[in-house]
């Protein structure tokens, strides 16, 4: 999972995403990410002094240099002075992660893994579940192949963004678990507003908008037998400050957290709040499922009221979204009967100009 | 062109007071037209000599195929464990998981229910060869409904 947001499927990707998907930089990863580590203080260094610091040539650091800036961080190099980011950059640090964590988490949480940069955290997650203990969470700077529902792209620059996932175990076949997606979306919701974040939204089932934006999405998939243990793996992207060159490619509203509360938000932190909220709410899922949490999530419905279209297998119907039902299933009223939906793509009408936000295809799942 | 989308044309046409419907979506057109009381889809690669349908089918026929009840399976079954939208593919466009005839393993995956966007990965608890597959791509199911045959 990860922050950015879709830009398209797998294998359609524009030129933007070729470029931050070469995964052409692994072997410079290591020190090129100490490197960053030097100039994570936004002041200039010059290149003999981060050569020396490293123990490389200053032709080794240019060339991590421009390994990083085809990373999509934006470096400043002025002759004379050296080279510094544009704008400082906080790392992942599992001390600052976990010196952030409630009561809940410090209980819940059974490890923490940070990556510089893996395929997804997701994926990472769903091949290792059967050696990992319920609890885990795994982190990335970057993902090379960061993917939303349907395999679509999710852009996932380096250090920019949150990429999170986490690998929980529960003893309920997977039917009972039908709810989750929504409760996610609340435990997102709540870690947004400890982050500065009042008026986040909810986008049936899942995705966390900010005014009509994307700022957030979500990616749950599980193993499970009808009875018996239920493996599921939550993924979470947050936009923390998306590079607008990057952010360019994308293809619907979105924005991030630095834009939303004008500050830098520290990812540490982002991370910490996120797993305690996470670990709050699944333990309490566990128990009570999604009723507890309905009345939450029906008040940052951003849905309520307003057109949309429900896309599924049998083709597209529009109506007005009525909230949702107990199950969490999705109420649309069409010549005035109201039903559920419990799968499908909505698409919502855009208040402002009237026109509906281009839907994501017929074939898609999100 | 689409089997739902033809579906749904017959559907607009049942609803009308339309005697014919004809669409057009790239070198493929479907004309759709009422003869008394039956519904036949005429389908056509050269839409410009649509006219003398070359196969006629009737569509009752089509639509009740697809809703028949599948044929008694022999062997193991695999059902589904919740209420959501059947996939037999990772994501769109992509290959399937299994098709008919193929071998699995216990543990590979046969397709994915989704349900508010959660993704269940439906795994083979079975070795052997998939014998029959007993829903559409992107069709609902129930709890508990046959989707694999195993033998």
């Amino acid at each position: 999972m990860g922050a950015g947001l879709f830009i398209g499927r797998m294998g359609r990707s524009g030129p933007a995403v070729a470029v931050f998907d070469a995964g052409c930089y692994t072997i410079a990863m290591l020190q090129g990410s100490a490197l960053l580590g030097i100039l994570a203080d936004g002041q200039f260094h010059s290149g003999e002094v981060l050569g020396r610091t490293l123990g490389i040539s200053r032709a080794g650091v240019w060339k991590h240099l421009q390994a990083l800036k085809a990373r999509g961080i934006e470096i400043d190099s002025v002759p004379g002075k050296g080279h510094r980011l544009n704008g400082s950059i906080e790392l992942l640090s599992e001390a600052d992660i976990r010196a952030g964590f409630g009561d809940t988490a410090r209980v819940r949480l059974a490890g923490l893994e940070l990556h510089q940069q893996i395929d997804s955290t997701n994926s990472e997650l769903r091949r290792r579940a059967a050696a990992l203990p319920s609890g885990f969470a795994c982190l990335a700077e970057a993902q090379t192949a960061g993917r939303g529902r349907s395999n679509r792209v999710w852009l996932s620059p380096y250090a920019r963004n949150l990429y999170l996932s986490l690998l929980w175990r529960f003893d309920t076949g997977p039917d009972a678990l039908s709810g989750l997606s929504l409760a996610v979306g609340v435990a997102v919701v709540r870690a947004l507003r400890r982050t500065g974040v009042a008026d986040a939204g909810l986008k049936w089932p899942n995705d966390i908008l900010w005014r009509d934006a994307k700022l957030a999405g979500t990616l749950i998939e599980m193993n499970g037998e009808s009875c018996g243990d239920c493996s599921v793996v939550i993924g979470v992207g947050i936009n923390v400050c998306m590079p607008r060159l990057l952010g360019a490619a994308i293809d619907q509203a979105w924005t991030d957290l630095a834009s939303v509360t004008g500050t830098h938000p520290s990812r540490n932190r982002l991370a910490a709040v996120l797993l305690d909220e996470l670990a709050e709410m699944l333990a309490g899922f566990e128990k009570t499922g999604l009723a507890p949490l309905l009345e939450e999530w029906r008040r940052h419905d951003i849905m309520l009221g307003r057109e949309v279209t429900v896309t599924t297998a049998g083709g597209g119907e529009s109506g007005i979204a009525r909230g949702i039902d107990d199950r969490g299933a999705l109420l649309v009223e069409a010549d005035g009967v109201v039903r559920p939906y419990l799968s499908g793509d909505v698409s919502l009408r855009l208040r402002d100009t009237g026109s509906a936000r281009a839907p994501s295809g017929p074939d898609a799942r999100t | 062109m689409d089997i739902r989308k033809i579906k749904k044309l017959i559907e607009l046409l049942e609803e009308s007071d339309l005697a014919e419907i004809e669409v057009q979506e790239g070198e493929e057109s479907v004309r759709i037209s009422r003869h008394g009381k039956a519904v036949q889809t005429i389908m056509s690669a050269a839409p410009m000599m649509a006219a003398p349908a070359p196969a006629v089918q009737p569509a009752v026929a089509a639509v009740a195929a697809e809703t028949a009840a599948p044929p008694p399976p022999k062997g193991h079954t695999i059902t589904s464990p919740i209420v959501g939208s059947f996939y037999r593919s990772p994501a769109p466009g992509s290959p399937p998981f299994v098709e008919v005839g193929q071998r699995v393993n216990s543990g590979d995956t046969l397709c994915i229910i989704e349900a508010m966007k959660m993704l269940n990965q439906i795994e083979s608890d079975k070795a052997g060869v998939v014998a029959a597959i007993l829903v559409e791509n992107g069709q609902p199911v129930e709890y508990g409904q046959p989707l694999f045959v195993i033998e």
